[in-house]
């Protein structure tokens, strides 16, 4: 790529690890090349990212993670292996039915890619520490399985770089099912909405909160980050009110492109239309605020910060750490049986690359936004749900993957990725799919995870009936026993965030004994 | 903020004396007059064309200052729309089949024929007015489940009813096959006699979510309600939605003889797409429904019509409904942070047109756009007034401002999606919460947001769409835009710009009529001067006349990206 003498100089100034090789080069090509590796090999340990991958729509958590004792597991069918289209998993060591035969599982139903007769039976995930069992479970053991097309997290489980959080969700106060029902403690606002759960989960409050919990953990951290503070929060999925802090403000990035940023043309060409004055003369109208308007100073701002950026951000792409990155690999969709690429899996490169760029950007603290949706399974669960988890299962295994090696340091120590969602859904299915719920079970990832176990109390499963009442439940819906407080508050701890500080940013935190959940 | 909030207040209640709203002339409620209503200068005129249409024309201009603000809204509501789209789709499909037999509508077709008549459309409010109404009456193509023509069929519907009752738009939404499909309650069934399978919630739930009533108890001027501890109250709870979600049982695609199959799918009819669907009594619940205070006994006999004449007559009837709808349709219009006055203005119309009729969109459109604060130049000037303009809806303002033209007819711009495009197409919403949400406030550390005010368009601002933006928009100008049509060359829609390139050797002629058609003659002395700057660096040759002729037209594309990409011009007032 071509670099004008002002970027380079640009360049020259950003980074302090740079000078010292830039000045033992001869030329800049030659700087670039072996700047990548040097600098990664000589990156601060103290580097740490944040990444959230958001499942937006509500993910089923009741078919992610399931607890496969007898007694759980005969309610989880009861609940589910009913409707036109059951959509219960088959249980672990199920041999998988072939497409046409006849269900010995769902007894009338023809089997197809899309029935869980065709995907084999839930995976076995054994917990390093026994899970306690909940009241009203009658099992001697608790165990548990993942979705059959989460068979890619089964090996970073085992390798102790995975835990599961369960039963997590907002909360204000620890909430019992009597104090839910007689709505006798303050419950988060608007509850199994939407858009202001996601608002809740990333920012503690529902839809029109302002600052989220990444990027006001990033405010603390800050000071580490050098002179390109920009890049302190990275979204590749829109604006997310999580990387909002006081003083952090995300950054927009396109994913599967050797460019990252995109730059204005014709406010930076040598010419436009025939004239070679008014590309500059362009980017002042753009940049500049006239008019004595809120919106137009807003999006102003915001194209001084595109401006700004662009062209060495991409030129940063071009170091032989970034594009070192591998791309993933194609993943064949398990219901239609075609090959697609997977777009989540795509963001976490441009997230890996953003990472190896690292080396020339100079932070130390970086929180990533990443995002795949469609879990809203309202209905058709069965032709929907596997293709996500497939999807998500691929995507975090790839991340696991290149993390091992970028620019031949093992950096999965200094990462840890979790995933959160709107809330999970109801246990019973609605004939095909499931309606919106509360509390949900989530995943965390990373070389300094506490892997391999199942953190908080996953809970009793089953709605109310004669002789069974479930304290985990209200109706069809699982009430949180991990609040996103504790769960963020874990997760800041090992960001190096301060006691202090997780209490204003999580500020319900002190109603929680336990403020760090110790899965990182 | 507060002062301009409250400054704004005064200003309205000296101007309206806090009356009702009203359809009357020149005057609100009784007021005194309101500025440029009777006889409207050229700017006065495209600063409402601009907030009621997809953007100004000059012969737009001129209608509207014959006729005034008030009979221009009367014209217009009896404009019917002339394009439908099905009936484009159908005849699409029909040409590409003669050529290739298995060929199908995709969802660009569906932006041919919404181009087409956004751009051309002689019904311009019905048309705006509609699009309006697609992002609060949420499908999208962005969903596989949706059928193309079929989507046709339900934008029709919301042209149709543009201006008809709120009641009769509930209903038509309601039974649409597209909604159906959409929100999925299409083929859901009543509760099983074990009580372990429940009704699909997901339109009980957002139906009054986003198109009745929302999350709260609202007071008259959309304001929500506070209960004694100082929090919201909210409109429904969990047993509301099971409730009404009962009522949206039993009802599933259309057929002339239906039965348990053709609810679940089976035995396609050719229309079921387009056609209302009907109800299946043998999937409809009959077990007691309880919501909004209202209860459907247990019955023994089935009736679905009459279910859902009750659940959507409770939904129609809610006080929310008039303050929900005015804030949504205003912040689709004319501002994103309207005064609790101007909403209860607007809601006191719908709750009661002055004839005692509720839900009448007429009247409440016409009640939006004349109004004191939509219509009052120190209104407008305030710095939190307004909205961000919607990116398709720039788009539309340069094909319509200046001519542009289909060589193809078809109107060939497909998705203009990606984030390095405009970053939207109409009907292709990520989800039933449409592109952005009405409750979007940006982050604190914006001017907008420090002060805690809504931008919903703001939520697809970023480091790449701004870019995106201009840079489309630039290509656009200068190329045009939209596949190459069969047979023909370049860019399927352009201008030939034949009056811009009239006044190309006058600088300052030249950008005043751009001011004129794209910023209602408001354009700041500094964009002016920045742009005619930048017009008057193109220099025009003394001879050759392709030399003159290219440099004419650098000039006009000059002049019109310098407006479109200025902050000035996204900044809707």
């Amino acid at each position: 790529m071509a670099m004008t003498p002002a970027t380079r100089r640009e360049l020259l100034r950003i980074s302090g690890a740079l000078s010292a090789v830039a000045a033992a080069g001869s030329t800049f090509g030659l700087q670039l090349a072996t700047l990548g590796t040097a600098a990664a090999q000589t990156m601060p340990p103290a580097y740490q990212a944040l990444v959230c991958i958001f499942m937006f729509g509500g993910n089923d958590a009741h078919n992610t993670v399931l607890a496969t004792d007898a007694n759980t597991y005969g309610r989880y069918l009861s609940a589910r292996n009913t409707g036109n289209d059951p959509i219960a998993l088959m249980p672990p060591g199920a041999a998988a039915q072939p497409v046409g035969a006849a269900s010995t599982f769902t007894p009338g139903r023809t089997v197809s890619r899309a029935s869980p007769e065709n995907w084999g039976g839930v995976l076995p995930i054994t917990p390093l520490t026994p899970n306690p069992i909940p009241p009203g479970t009658n099992a001697t053991t608790r165990t548990f399985a993942l979705h059959p097309f989460l068979a890619s997290l089964v090996p970073i489980w085992t390798a102790g770089r995975l835990a599961v959080a369960a039963n997590v969700g907002p909360l204000i106060v620890p909430t019992t099912k009597a104090q839910y029902n007689g709505r006798t403690v303050p419950l988060p606002a608007n509850l199994m909405s939407h858009n202001d759960q996601q608002s809740t989960w990333q920012a503690g409050a529902a839809e029109g909160a302002r600052r989220g919990w990444g990027g006001l953990m990033a405010d603390q951290l800050l000071s580490m980050n050098g002179t390109n503070t920009v890049f302190t929060a990275v979204s590749t999925a829109g604006n997310a009110v999580f990387l909002s802090g006081r003083d952090v403000v995300q950054y927009q990035v396109t994913t599967g492109n050797n460019t990252p940023a995109v730059r204005i043309t014709p406010a930076t060409n040598t010419s436009l239309f025939g004239s070679s004055g008014n590309p500059a003369r362009l980017a002042q109208v753009i940049r500049g605020a006239t008019g004595g308007s809120y919106f137009g100073q807003d999006h102003a701002a915001r194209v001084v910060r595109s401006m700004d950026s662009a062209v060495w951000l991409n030129d940063a792409f071009t170091m032989a750490d970034v594009t070192a990155i591998p791309a993933p690999t194609t993943l064949v969709n398990p219901v239609t049986g075609a090959t697609e690429t997977n777009a989540l899996a795509t963001s976490l490169q441009t997230v890996a690359k953003l990472i190896a760029a690292n080396a020339m950007l100079g932070l130390r603290r970086q929180v990533f936004f990443v995002s795949i949706g469609g879990f809203d399974t309202h209905d058709i669960q069965n032709s929907t749900q596997p293709v996500l988890l497939n999807r998500l299962g691929h995507a975090m295994s790839y991340f696991d993957g290149v993390l091992a090696n970028i620019g031949g340091v093992n950096m999965r120590n200094a990462v840890t990725t979790f995933t959160a969602s709107d809330f999970s859904r109801t246990f019973t299915t609605n004939g095909d799919g499931t309606d919106h719920a509360w509390g949900s079970h989530q995943f965390v990832m990373g070389g300094a995870v506490n892997g391999q176990n199942v953190y908080g109390q996953y809970p009793t499963l089953g709605v109310d009936q004669t002789g069974f009442t479930n304290p985990d439940m209200s109706g069809n819906i699982l009430i949180p026993t991990m609040s996103v407080d504790q769960f963020g508050a874990t997760l800041g701890r090992w960001f190096g965030v301060s006691d202090g500080a997780l209490d204003t940013i999580f500020p319900n935190l002190r109603n929680f004994t336990l403020r760090n959940i110790g899965f990182v | 903020m507060r002062n301009v909030l409250a400054a704004l207040a005064l200003l309205v209640l000296a101007a309206c004396g806090g009356g009702g709203g009203g359809g009357g002339g020149g005057g609100s409620g009784g007021g005194p007059p309101i500025p440029g209503v009777a006889a409207p200068t050229a700017a006065e005129a495209a600063r409402l064309m601009t907030q009621a249409t997809f953007g100004p024309t000059p012969a737009g201009i001129e209608a509207v200052r014959a006729a005034g603000m008030n009979g221009w809204v009367t014209q217009q509501i009896a404009v019917p729309n002339s394009l439908p789209l099905q009936t484009y789709l159908e005849a699409r499909l029909q040409g590409l089949q003669a050529t290739n037999p298995s060929a199908s509508l995709n969802a660009n077709h569906f932006y041919e024929a919404w181009w087409r008549g956004a751009a051309t459309g002689q019904d311009e409010l019905r048309q705006r007015v509609a699009f309006a109404y697609s992002q609060i009456f949420v499908i999208s193509l962005a969903d596989s489940s949706i059928d193309v023509r079929g989507a046709g069929s339900y934008y029709d519907m919301l042209l149709r009813n543009a201006f008809s009752n709120y009641r009769t738009l509930l209903e038509d939404v309601t039974l649409h096959p597209m909604m159906g499909r959409y929100l999925t309650f299409l083929a859901n069934q009543k509760e099983d006699a074990a009580g372990t399978r429940t009704p699909d919630e997901n339109y009980a739930r957002e139906v009054m979510q986003l198109m009745t009533i929302g999350l709260s108890e609202l007071n008259a001027d959309g304001t929500v309600r506070l209960n004694s501890s100082n929090q919201p109250i909210p409109a429904y709870t969990p047993a509301d939605i099971a409730g009404l979600a009962k009522v949206f049982t039993g009802i599933s695609w259309y057929h002339p003889t239906p039965t348990n199959s053709t609810f679940f799918g089976g035995n396609r009819d050719p229309n079921r797409e387009v056609r209302p669907m009907i109800f299946y009594p043998q999937f409809h619940s009959t077990s007691q429904k309880v919501f909004l205070d209202r209860t459907i006994p247990a019955s023994v006999t089935v009736d679905v019509a009459g279910d859902l004449r009750i659940a959507l007559d409770t939904l129609y009837n809610h006080p929310n409904v008039g303050p929900f709808i005015a804030q949504r349709l205003i912040q689709q219009l004319v501002t994103s942070n309207p005064s609790p006055a101007y909403v209860s203005r607007v809601a006191a119309v719908f709750n009661n047109n002055g004839s005692g009729v509720r839900g009448d969109m007429g009247a409440v459109v016409r009640a939006i756009l004349i109004d004191m604060e939509s219509r009052d130049a120190g209104v407008a000037s305030a710095a939190g007034f307004g909205k961000l303009r919607e990116p398709v809806i720039r788009l539309a303002n340069w094909a319509r401002a200046f001519s542009a033209t289909s060589q193809s007819g078809n109107w060939l711009i497909n998705s203009t999606s990606s984030n390095q495009s405009f970053g939207q197409s109409a009907l292709n919403a990520p989800s039933v919460f449409n592109f952005w949400r009405p409750g979007f406030t940006p982050p604190g550390t914006t001017e907008l947001g420090s002060r805690g005010l809504l931008a919903p368009e703001f939520q697809i601002v970023d480091e790449v769409t701004v870019a995106g933006y201009v840079n489309t928009m630039s290509s656009t100008i200068d190329q045009g835009i939209g596949a190459t049509p069969p047979g023909g060359s370049g860019r399927d829609v352009r201008s030939a710009y034949a009056a811009e390139l009239a006044l190309a050797g006058d600088a300052a002629a030249l950008v005043e009529r751009i001011n004129g058609l794209l910023l209602y003659g408001q354009m700041s002395s500094t964009l002016r001067g920045q742009t005619t700057d930048a017009v008057n660096a193109i220099t025009i040759p003394a001879t050759g006349q392709t030399a003159i002729d290219a440099a004419r037209l650098n000039r006009v594309k000059t002049a019109i990206l310098f407006a479109m990409a200025s902050p000035e011009y996204l900044t809707q007032r």
